[in-house]
């Protein structure tokens, strides 16, 4: 029986998983994680206060649950484990990493304290424990760089009041930190032209509703002669007219970011020019929000280059790439799950040919030969964790949860860990089912 | 009465759902489970009661996979009075549109001919239900309505 090593259980990890089980149920399929809890960016991307679309999760916990599917965290590839030991292990490697480094804003005064990325902000916020210690800055003026569907959270986050995170899992902690700074005036500024901005009018529909904010518009009439769009037609409907705001958010098209200037080391002024014009806008911080680095150098651009099918992920019979890792860092849950399809189609071929398997080097296979799958990784790695250790983390995140929110996330590694180990004196591991 | 279960979906929720009817419906029924996307319009059988359950995106729009059988629908204009069905829709509250993309298939196929048997149930992806706890009786509910209707004709 073929077994499969899935790396990264985000969604497209997970879609990989579900879509290769529908193909052929006698898969042995395992995916592993950096971290003690499943789902990547279901968990620490999507917005907490979007926990409709992370319901997505309740899919994924089936492939654990019932499918039988094996989940090993604490697992990294690259340090806890190699993708040679990975290969002679398993006869099929699907690579799901994902691509989490915030792009950079590559401009004069990009080092001043106060930029953040915004991944690295709603890590902050969904209590990724990598991000856990890095409190964005804030203060009173907020200058959001970028117009696409993260910055909409971003900014999203930002202008709610308490009342509005009910029933999300957003800790209070940050609401505490974000009502604190005293957030007042957010400028939100892209690129484009309304009409070409990267946001889904859905989301801009979503800050209409926020009654404390006054929104104002700035190179609206870039755009005009395309009152039909639905992106002017949301940011035009945009409530202006408000008597009593906490809040103002202006929503600025068509500036191109120039440089920051800092006083004291901290960013103080961002500037923007459209043709002629020049626009400064003194703040208290900058988050940029233009998307992921897809260029890490190392394994993934290694891995492109000798690619046998990019597009769908195949880098030679037995080794795959999907998600974000392979097409780099776009894409909505939903592509994902189609590419997986794609993907598990592409791996069941093969495995049926008999080419995926056998292809690593030293390891005697040929006909027959069966991998050690996970029993591998066990016998070397004393420390890793199950998928029962996550629901136990689960479960006291469940139970620590307080008033208006469902979920009370433990952003410590530690005690994640500690939570994913916790019956077993010492450390668990995963049992193998021979 | 042979059962067709139909979904539309984009993230996959309603797709799992449809395979939880399955399994509930599979010991008593004959059922067959389908993606929208691979269903034409014309495919749907007058002998079978179809079971549609379909999720909500964009601005009230369908999903991604429900999509083509609606455009061929509109384009092919096929008669559909011969056929009967029940339909179930995922949604969010926290949209204005909410749950619109399983009324305006619903209203589709009616505008099609076919027949609808019971209400449109749905479900909130923010509210607390499970989406099979509603689903399931469901299910058992219109086919008991729709066995009546199958046993005049
Ligand atoms: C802030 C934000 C909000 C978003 N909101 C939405 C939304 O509302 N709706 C939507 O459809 N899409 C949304 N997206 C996009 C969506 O999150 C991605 O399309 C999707 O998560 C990509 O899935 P993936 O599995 O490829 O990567 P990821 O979700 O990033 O998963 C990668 C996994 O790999 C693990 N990993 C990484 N390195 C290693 C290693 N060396 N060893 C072992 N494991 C490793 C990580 O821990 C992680 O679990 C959002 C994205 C972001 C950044
Ligand atoms: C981008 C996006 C847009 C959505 N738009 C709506 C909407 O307009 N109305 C609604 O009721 N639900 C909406 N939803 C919620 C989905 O319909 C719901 O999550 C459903 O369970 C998804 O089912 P599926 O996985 O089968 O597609 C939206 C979800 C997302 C992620």
């Amino acid at each position: 029986m073929p077994k499969i090593a899935i790396v990264g259980a985000g969604p497209s990890g997970c879609y990989v998983a579900q879509a290769l089980l529908k193909l052929d149920k006698t898969l042995e399929v395992d995916i592993l994680d950096r971290l003690p809890v499943p789902y990547g960016l279901v968990r620490y991307g999507v917005a907490p206060d979007h926990q409709g679309t992370k319901a997505v999760s309740r899919q994924f916990a089936r492939l654990f649950e019932r499918q039988g599917v094996r989940f090993i965290g604490n697992v990294t590839l690259g340090e806890t484990v190699t993708l040679d030991e990975l290969r002679a292990a398993y006869d099929v490697v699907v690579l799901a990493l994902g691509l989490s480094k915030d792009r950079e804003l590559d401009l004069p005064g990009r080092d001043l304290a106060g930029i953040t990325g915004a991944g690295a902000v709603t890590r902050h916020w969904n209590d990724h424990p990598d991000e856990a210690a890095q409190v964005p800055h804030l203060g009173n003026r907020v200058v959001i760089v970028g117009q696409g569907n993260v910055a909409m959270d971003v900014l999203r986050i930002l202008a709610k009041q308490e009342p509005d995170f009910d029933g999300s899992d957003l800790h209070p902690r940050h609401t505490d930190h974000i009502t604190g700074a005293g957030v007042a005036q957010i400028d939100i500024l892209g690129r484009s032209p309304a009409h070409e901005a990267k946001f889904d009018p859905v989301m801009v529909k979503e800050l209409a509703k926020l009654e404390h904010v006054r929104f104002a518009l700035d190179g609206i009439e870039l755009s005009q002669g395309h009152d039909d769009d639905p992106r002017v037609a949301a940011v035009t409907a945009l409530p202006q007219d408000v008597p009593v705001a906490s809040h103002e958010v202006t929503f600025r098209f068509g500036w191109k970011p120039e440089r920051l200037s800092g006083e004291e080391g901290r960013v103080s002024a961002a500037y923007f020019s459209r043709g002629d014009e020049e626009l400064g806008l003194s703040c208290d911080s900058v988050i940029t929000a233009i998307g992921f680095d897809s260029h890490i150098p190392g394994l993934r651009d290694d891995l492109l280059a000798q690619a046998e099918d990019r597009e769908t992920g195949v880098v030679d019979k037995g080794l795959y790439l999907a998600g974000w890792f392979c097409r780099g860092p776009r894409g909505t849950i939903p592509d994902n799950r189609l590419a997986a399809q794609d993907l598990a189609t592409r791996i069941v071929a093969d495995l049926a040919t008999g080419q995926a398997t056998g292809q690593t080097t030293g390891q005697a296979t040929g006909q027959g030969g069966e991998k050690p799958g996970r029993a591998a990784l066990v016998a070397t790695h004393p420390d890793l964790t199950d998928y029962d250790g996550w629901l136990r983390i689960d479960a006291a995140e469940l139970a620590a949860c307080t008033d208006g929110r469902v979920r009370a996330k433990v952003a410590d590694l530690e005690t994640l860990l500690a939570l994913a180990c916790a019956p077993a004196p010492g450390p668990a591991t995963p049992e193998t089912d021979e | 009465m042979k059962i067709q279960l139909l979904y539309g979906t984009e993230t996959g929720n309603a797709e799992m759902l449809c395979e939880d009817i399955e399994t509930h419906l599979a010991d008593d029924h004959e059922v067959a489970l389908a993606n929208l996307n691979d269903i034409d319009p014309a495919d749907l059988d007058a002998d079978t009661f179809h079971l549609v359950v379909c999720s909500t995106y964009g601005d009230g729009d369908l999903p991604a996979s429900a999509q083509p059988f609606a455009d061929t629908l509109e384009t092919a204009g096929t008669d559909l009075s011969a056929i009967r069905f029940a339909i179930f829709g995922l949604g969010d509250s926290s949209y204005e549109t909410y749950n619109q993309g399983s009324e305006k298939l619903a209203a589709l196929l009616v505008k099609h001919g076919a027949k609808q048997v019971g209400d449109r149930a749905i479900h909130d992806a923010m509210g607390s239900d499970m989406a099979e706890d509603l689903a399931l009786p469901w299910a058992d509910d219109r086919i008991a309505q729709a066995a009546d209707l199958f046993a005049e004709t």
